[in-house]
């Protein structure tokens, strides 16, 4: 790693990247809002992670998953049920298993992961459309199962749980700050993780099947069990961000895995790019910045009329925001940064490839 | 690398993104340190109780206009906001509405929102069963800060959760429906009946106090059935409720759009609503069944809501009168505005005692005996018990027909003091309601026996046979 080597582009993203870093290493020692570290900055991290799994699905192996968001919230009632207890005072609905919550953090992501390489054997021959339909039919069933199984969720879902951490994390509400460096943590690790996995020959073999699945095929490499994988891979990263969003919320139900929240979680991954990992967090901090604010902002020049921006109506504001962003810079927010620094001129009336462009696997 | 003007345009958009999120982060930073109660009303404002907002924030406000002189900046719409409220000394600023949409993923962001960026030191609120059991599980987490619930009826809030710092001044769905099993075993001989409930906290409270006191007089429910919420095709769970023949009557906990899609299920199926074979809880009769829902069914008894329309004496219409000239607009009979014009009111109570001090010293002060516009029994006074929960008077209605054609819940009979716990049935370590809770058990409520028949507005002394 010599600074010296770097492109303009390189050492700019990467100061960038420092800075971001020591901020929010720092923000909670600091004393800054406490507001920003334990709900904006927070929630940043556990979705920015589900929507880095499905960045990672659609930019490295051409698959746009809408089933991210059912893994992430079946992971965090897995783990519900398998760590709450019953009782007076308990959550009040679940299998109430009682199981160590360390224990049962390793069970829930295991079980994910295997629902999510179970899911992907199943989706891994479709692609496109059919694979975005596939996914989708994962979301409903989640949704269903969670809402029709009132043993181990029901429509409330199960509460509590942000009681049942580990004895690293502690009380989540005692030592908030503990869950954010945690989350921090395991950010960190999934970015890192995501980074090494696409270089490994299984990642550079995963972006040949994207690219070109038929000939991939014929050079002997097995399509499926490579999507599968991925799928699984993808699975393990919503899961690590859904217990997180456990003991964030305390509460996880049917409400966190329907088609709403599944469509967050694309305009997420939408907003900051489909093509590049470093997205998913700026997708979704840009996306809670606006949900956090714009209800209660007021004044704001041109768009206030007066009173709150939009009338406070986020859905509003949001879409907008979506149309704009599909409309400008289809590669999102990355995208937009990322032709500052293109000096080409596309040709006019540009060939733009369906499929995004993605970062060189090097 | 040589910019130009395209990477400058580029360039621009990116400044601005960069200024607006500066602009939100400097406001993230300022903070106030006035000695200010800051209070955070949590309805919804989206989903299928969004009409419930302005409705909710009117109940609310009413009582800090009437108690702690709170200056509406509107009559007609109640979300407009509310100024000068203050308690002695102690000013009140109400620091936010919450927007929810009765399900618990946004109830999180919502109370995040309101009691940690707007840094709330009381929530009035939620308004639904879910959002309250999450604020529950909130309040236990958070006991500093102090919960009053707004409307919300499933139990588990004040039974199985129970956190200290949460207060109810309401009754919970099951405490709403206290005598109307009775009603139906004694006025339409009912033996044996079917229950259809929608699947979640408050369709399963709701059914468990009709259950609970069906079967506390010797009743038998054969069959219950559940619906998921929002399901629009209602025709596969009526087939699964038992024919007409085979029971004496349904009971109907289907609530929200449900309401008249399972009713019309039920009519293709088995033909016209015998209203003395059918009673439906509070959906029958309030929150907008009355155009739809309750034509269907005249002369049906119904659930009540913790309220008496068109039962009168001094006490409750002078709240009316007041309600009214605050928020003409609004129905200020409706169980909304009533339990969140109580909540802000004990409120009001509360802090005068304790010298607007909040947190446990709120807590300690809140009143556990406060006096209700429609609380008859007990002095006037609603009382909580130990896990803060009201005991508080029901009121069972049928529906009538109005001189001027309309289709209302009149008061048909008064059950006065009802607790949480229907003689025993529900306690702290049972389950909380769910679908086969609770069961079916003949017990004593401590209401069975002494409900009175309420005639042309006036509770009588007359006994319910």
């Amino acid at each position: 790693m010599n600074p010296s080597t770097w492109t303009l582009r390189q050492q700019v993203e990467r100061g960038i990247a420092a800075v971001a870093l020591v901020i929010v290493i720092i923000w909670p020692a600091a004393g800054w809002s406490s507001y920003w570290s334990h709900t904006i900055l927070l929630e940043t991290f556990i979705f920015g992670m589900a929507a880095a799994s499905l960045v990672f699905l659609s930019a490295y192996g051409g698959m746009v998953s809408l089933a991210q968001t059912a893994l992430f919230g079946m992971a965090g009632i897995i783990f519900g049920n398998l760590a709450t207890k019953g009782g007076p005072g308990g959550t009040s609905k679940g299998l109430h298993l009682g199981w160590d919550p360390t224990v049962a953090l390793i069970g829930a992501i295991v079980l994910t992961t295997m629902l999510g390489l179970i899911g992907g054997a199943v989706a891994a021959r479709s692609a496109g459309i059919y694979f975005l339909m596939i996914t989708l039919t994962y979301s409903v069933i989640a949704v269903y199962t969670l809402g029709q199984v009132t043993k181990i969720s029901g429509f409330s879902g199960i509460g509590g749980i942000n009681n049942y951490t580990p004895g690293w994390i502690g009380d989540v509400l005692a030592h908030p700050n503990r869950l954010y460096y945690v989350a921090l943590g395991v950010t960190l690790f999934a970015y890192v993780v995501i980074r090494y996995i696409v270089r490994t020959p299984f990642g550079i073999a995963l972006q040949g099947v994207r690219d070109e699945p038929i000939r991939a095929a014929s050079l002997g490499f097995n399509v499926p069990l490579h999507r599968t994988l991925a799928f699984g891979f993808g699975a393990f990263l919503a899961a690590l961000a859904g217990v997180l969003y456990a003991w964030f919320a305390g509460q996880v139900s049917p409400g966190d895995v329907d088609l709403p929240q599944t469509i967050n979680l694309l305009i997420m991954a939408v907003i900051g790019g489909l093509v590049r990992i470093e997205g998913a967090w700026v997708g979704a901090f840009v996306f809670f910045l606006m949900q956090n604010y714009i209800t209660s902002s007021t004044h704001v020049p041109l768009i206030g009329f007066g009173g709150t921006i939009f009338g406070g109506s986020f859905n509003t504001l949001i879409g907008i925001i979506f149309l704009a962003i599909v409309v400008v810079s289809p590669d999102g927010l990355m995208g937009l940064w990322g032709r500052l620094f293109n000096t080409r001129r596309r040709p006019k009336g540009g060939e733009r490839t369906a499929a995004p462009a993605t970062e060189p696997a090097n | 690398m040589k910019l130009n003007l395209r990477n400058w345009k580029t360039a621009a958009v990116l400044v601005v993104i960069s200024a607006a999120v500066a602009m939100f982060a400097t406001g993230a930073f300022a903070s106030s340190h006035a000695k200010v109660v800051k209070v955070a009303i949590m309805t919804d404002c989206k989903g299928a109780f969004a009409f419930g907002y302005d409705v909710d924030i009117g109940g609310a406000q009413t009582a800090f206009a009437q108690f702690a002189h709170g200056v509406t900046k509107s009559h007609a719409k109640p979300s407009a906001g509310m100024t000068g409220i203050h308690v002695g000394t102690t000013p009140i600023k109400i620091v936010g509405y919450g927007c929810g949409n009765d399900t618990v993923p946004l109830a999180v962001t919502e109370t995040k929102r309101l009691m940690e960026k707007l840094n709330a030191d009381v929530m009035i609120g939620p308004l639904s069963g879910d959002e309250a059991v999450y604020v529950a599980n909130y309040a236990k987490a958070h006991p500093t800060k102090v919960f009053i619930n707004g409307t919300a009826g499933s139990q588990d809030p004040t039974m199985q959760i129970a956190p200290k710092n949460q207060f109810r001044y309401h009754g919970d769905g099951a405490q709403w429906n206290a005598g109307i099993g009775e009603l139906a075993y004694k006025k339409l001989g009912w033996r044996k009946a079917a229950i259809i409930m929608d699947d979640y906290s408050f369709g399963w409270t709701s059914a468990a106090g009709m259950i609970a006191d069906f079967c506390a007089v010797g009743g038998q429910i054969t069959k219950r059935v559940f619906p998921p919420l929002n399901t629009t095709d209602y025709a596969p769970f009526i087939r699964q409720l038992p024919p007409p023949n085979q029971v004496d009557g349904y009971f109907w906990v289907v609530g929200g759009t449900g309401t008249a899609a399972a009713l019309k299920a039920y009519e293709q199926a088995y033909g016209k609503l015998d209203p003395k074979k059918n009673i439906g809880n509070l959906f029958f009769g309030f929150l907008g069944a009355d155009k739809v829902v309750a034509p269907k069914v005249v002369g049906a008894y119904v659930g009540g809501f913790g309220n008496n329309p068109g039962v009168h004496y001094p006490k409750v219409d002078a709240y009316r009168a007041y309600a009214k000239k605050m928020y003409p607009a609004q129905n200020v009979d409706d169980g909304f505005f009533y339990n969140y014009y109580m909540a802000a009111k004990a409120l009001t109570i509360g802090l005068a005692k304790s010298g607007g001090a909040v947190g446990a010293k709120l807590d300690a002060a809140l009143p556990r005996s406060i006096d209700g516009p429609f609380q008859i029994s007990n002095g006037g006074q609603v009382t909580l018990d130990s896990r803060r929960q009201a005991i508080q008077d029901q009121y069972q209605l049928q529906l009538v027909k109005q001189p001027n054609g309309s289709i209302a819940p009149v008061v048909v009979a008064y059950v006065p003091a009802v607790d949480q716990s229907f003689g025993g049935l529900f306690k702290p370590t049972s389950p909380p309601p769910g679908r086969t809770q609770p069961p079916c058990k003949k017990v004593k409520t401590p209401w069975q026996g002494k409900i009175k028949v309420v005639t042309n507005g006036k509770v009588t002394n007359q006994i319910l046979k």
